[in-house]
């Protein structure tokens, strides 16, 4: 990887919104977006993995990145995207309200997640950015996989060290 | 992967593929020793393992084939007859030639136990022959100009080399006759001639294509040390190539139009006026048909990553998804224009013409598989002390390659099992019961209602059923009182830890019982069906899926979701009348059918879904067979019966044992495939 070369200069980010807060994804692990479709529900999985999709004729399970954060289910809307993401040779696909834009970030301007109180989850973020006004939380892809009913994380961390 | 290793891999995978055709090879030609082509064949592959192996450092195996090849090519040439022994040899060398690779690729540094008395009774045989040859002399010498191109390298001296040309030369004088002429043809190329795209196998395959190559030299003086070696240089100086030819010398320059002029000599080679032996026409036909069917039988194939097929497969099923998508679409038909109209009709075609293509890549007929067998039977046959015939039929039947890698171990399992337990131990036996002294085994392959079906059949004594019950009991695995059909008691002896033989050879009993057979059959989504008459004989019969990328499935609705329930498992499907329906407290639901009570299961209770509960004589049920024995799943509605591509469902939802997959309909959604065996440890749970 030339990740030497890229660590002191920009990153490419997709940022979307999830409710009122704007996340974002490396941009090298996101194989491509697409509009909502039609999900095939899979029986006795957990509640916030909605089921799974047809990508032109593969089968991606999909989850619902709301539900994942303990969020309130919404319908879908015309914004509604899912996000397909591919870490070690798996898609999978995350449901976001928005799409925003892909934006170029700083390695500086990256820092580390505050601490929050107790209850609030925050496995998931890597780091939290600085972008004008707005403040957008790096996801660490490998986290949001993470459920000890899903893919086996411990084996794909032990050959991602330390996931982008 | 380094550029060594990756020749190396390349070898070994090329090494493995000829032993296993030298395998088959040596076993033709023990049935018919009279068939030189076939020796011809073989002394090739041993050759090429020669090479290799020498090349690679295996010195002990290239030790061991060198011999065995000086004793093919003793043969080869004199054509001599081979006697029983020898052929026993040459079968056993190919043993010796597989266990020495293993040791090699092990790098274990003992050596097989025949090794060295093969190699011992090679040496002898060789010496003994050549001997015998030398106080011959010369008279085979005038036949052996039908010899293949045998690429000799080096060890030669030049002296020698003067005088086999010479002497190759003198046999092609022999065979000329009209419109057939002899040519000498020398060609130097210099090192950098890959650089500009000659090498001399290019010029070697040319010529063999037009003209019968009788013998070529290589001057390999110029060969330099493997450190200094640069792939991309030349270091053979020279190569001499005496060819038999209906082309004219002219005509002949033609291959070599593009190298200078120093770079290639023809000489025409008069016949000696004096020495004319009037050649028979026949062998002139004989030639120019060789020349013919050379050219024909060099069949080009390349090899290709069954992933980057399977990624095929996957475009290819995409496209079909979306060319119906464009048939199927409303706005596009409202168009009413000839030529779109025609456009799609045209698109649909091509599109169905590639999947078909497509799906028949991944097809190769069995016949491999089958000719492997014939050696299984051989030794099984030799070790047991009786005579068996294998018949084999339909050996042209296709079957997916992935499926194939994974049936030769159940195949030999179950030979071997017909001629250890089913064939009778003595020939007395068998006439006492009518049969020739000789058993006979038939396999076959054939396709049956949408299945490939592979079986196996000898004449023997059949299942004792008496003694299968006896034994099922004693082992516990039924406890007596049930009523088993024939099948159903055949089917005991593929339990775990069962065995009728009254004793153990070496040949069954060492821990691979038949459920291992089953097993593996069963991960191929097939299933096993035995038919046996006592005094008659036993039928294993193993129905397995077209492809593993393809099911037949039946498409039932419930709770507003398709899932697809395989049609190799479902027994018969049905709507109850309500009296058949039983409901036993706090055990669930069952419907009684011909006697048997079958547990009724409930997808939308076992999933968790939610949807309005019906009735059993309100939908269907779908009695299917598991390993825990039947089921009856409810379902809304049949939907129907399709074939259809079988998708993962990737690693993640791995879990769900309940689930084998997903297949995508036509509409493109995608319907789950339901694993019937994990459902009835389901059903049982909540039919206490």
């Amino acid at each position: 990887m030339d990740k030497n070369e890229t660590q002191s200069k920009r990153e490419r980010y997709l940022t979307f919104y999830i409710g009122n807060e704007q996340y974002g994804i490396a941009i090298n692990r996101i194989k491509e977006i697409i509009a909502m479709m039609n999900i095939t529900k899979v029986p006795k999985i957990p509640s916030y993995m909605r089921g799974v999709i047809n990508l032109r004729g593969s089968i991606i399970p999909v989850v619902d990145t709301r539900l994942r954060f303990n969020m309130d289910y919404r319908e879908a809307d015309m914004h509604t995207a899912i996000i397909i993401v591919e870490v070690e040779k798996i898609s999978i696909g995350f449901i976001v309200d928005r799409v925003e834009e892909v934006s170029s970030i700083e390695s500086s301007s990256l820092s580390e997640p505050p601490k929050f109180g107790g209850g609030i989850d925050t496995d998931f973020i890597c780091s939290v950015a600085q972008i004008e006004d707005n403040v957008v939380m790096i996801l660490d892809v490998l986290k949001l996989f993470e459920a000890d009913e899903l893919a086996d994380i411990e084996q794909i961390e032990q050959k991602q060290t330390q996931g982008e | 992967m380094t550029k060594q290793e990756q020749v190396k891999a390349i070898f070994i995978e090329e090494a493995g593929e000829i032993i296993e055709k030298l395998d088959i090879d040596i076993i033709r030609f023990e049935e018919n020793s009279s068939d030189f082509s076939l020796l011809n064949e073989i002394f090739r592959g041993v050759h090429t393992i020669k090479g290799n192996a020498n090349a690679f450092g295996f010195i002990r195996l290239g030790e061991f084939v060198h011999h065995f090849e000086d004793v093919l090519d003793y043969y080869r040439s004199t054509q001599e007859s081979i006697e029983e022994h020898n052929l026993e040899l040459f079968v056993g060398s190919v043993d010796v030639i597989k266990e020495v690779m293993n040791c090699e690729l092990d790098a274990i540094p003992t050596l097989p136990q025949s090794y060295d008395g093969c190699l011992e009774k090679i040496k002898n045989l060789i010496s003994v022959k050549k001997n015998k040859a030398s106080s011959a002399q010369e008279p085979q010498e005038s036949t052996a100009g039908l010899k293949d191109l045998a690429l000799e390298f080096g060890l030669s001296c030049s002296e020698q080399q003067q005088n086999s040309i010479q002497r190759a030369i003198k046999d092609a004088q022999a065979k000329q006759s009209e419109g057939l002429s002899v040519y000498k043809v020398d060609l130097t190329l210099d090192t950098d001639c890959y650089k500009r795209g000659f090498d001399y196998l290019l010029f070697l395959n040319m010529l063999a294509q037009k003209a019968l190559l009788l013998e070529s030299f290589f001057n390999m003086e110029g060969i330099v040390e493997i450190d200094s070696f640069k792939s991309g240089e030349n270091y053979i100086g020279k190569v001499s190539i005496v060819v038999l030819t209906p082309l004219s010398k002219s005509e002949a320059d033609e291959f070599f139009e593009f190298l200078f002029d120093y770079e290639y000599e023809i000489n025409l080679i008069e016949p000696p006026v004096l020495e004319v032996i009037k050649p028979s026409v026949e062998t002139a036909k004989a030639v120019t048909q060789n020349i013919v069917s050379n050219s024909m039988s060099s069949k080009s194939t390349i090899r290709i990553d069954t992933f980057k097929l399977d990624e095929l497969f996957d475009s290819v099923g995409e496209l079909v998804i979306a060319q119906n998508f464009i048939a199927q679409n409303d706005k596009i038909r409202s168009i009413e224009d000839e030529s779109i109209n025609r456009t799609i009709e045209t698109l649909s075609k091509i599109t169905k013409r590639i999947q078909d293509r497509v799906m028949s890549l991944r097809m190769v007929a069995i016949k491999d598989t089958f000719d492997k067998m014939k050696r299984v039977v051989r030794d099984t046959s030799k070790k047991t002390l009786k005579e068996v015939n294998l018949i084999v039929q339909g050996e042209d039947t296709e079957i997916d390659k992935t499926m194939i890698d994974s049936l030769s171990d159940p195949l030999i399992h179950i030979i071997r099992n017909a001629i250890d337990h089913g064939l009778e131990a003595d020939a007395d036996e068998r006439i006492k019961a009518g049969k020739s002294t000789e058993g006979s085994v038939t396999l076959k392959a054939f396709h049956k209602s949408g299945n490939i079906v592979i079986s196996v059949s000898d004449d023997g004594r059949g299942i004792n059923k008496e003694r299968v019950l006896a034994k099922a009991i004693e082992r516990g695995v039924i406890s007596g009182d049930e009523n088993l059909s024939d099948s159903q008691i055949f089917a005991l002896i593929m339990q775990p830890g069962f065995s009728t033989a009254q004793s153990i050879s070496d040949l069954s009993g060492r821990g691979v019982g038949l459920d291992v057979v089953k097993t593996s059959i069963e991960k191929l989504r097939g299933k096993i069906e035995i038919d046996s008459k006592e005094g008659e004989g036993t039928t294993l019969s193993m129905v397995l899926p077209l492809t593993l990328a393809i099911i037949d499935g039946m498409l039932v609705r419930t709770a507003g979701e398709i899932y697809i329930i395989p049609t190799l498992s479902v027994v018969e499907s049905f709507r109850p009348e309500k009296e058949i329906v039983h409901v036993f407290k706090e055990k669930g639901e069952f419907v009684s059918l011909r006697g048997q009570y079958i547990p009724v299961m409930r997808l939308s209770d076992v999933f968790n879904l939610n949807a309005k509960r019906i009735e059993p004589w309100e939908g269907i049920l779908v009695c299917v067979e598991t390993e825990g024995g039947r089921i009856a799943i409810l379902v809304d509605e049949l939907v129907g019966r399709q074939q259809v591509v079988i998708k993962t469902l990737g690693k993640t939802l791995a879990m769900l044992k309940e689930i084998s997959g997903g297949a995508i309909l036509g509409n493109g959604d995608i319907a789950l495939i339901l694993n019937v065996d994990e459902l009835r440890p389901l059903v049982e749970a909540s039919h206490v």
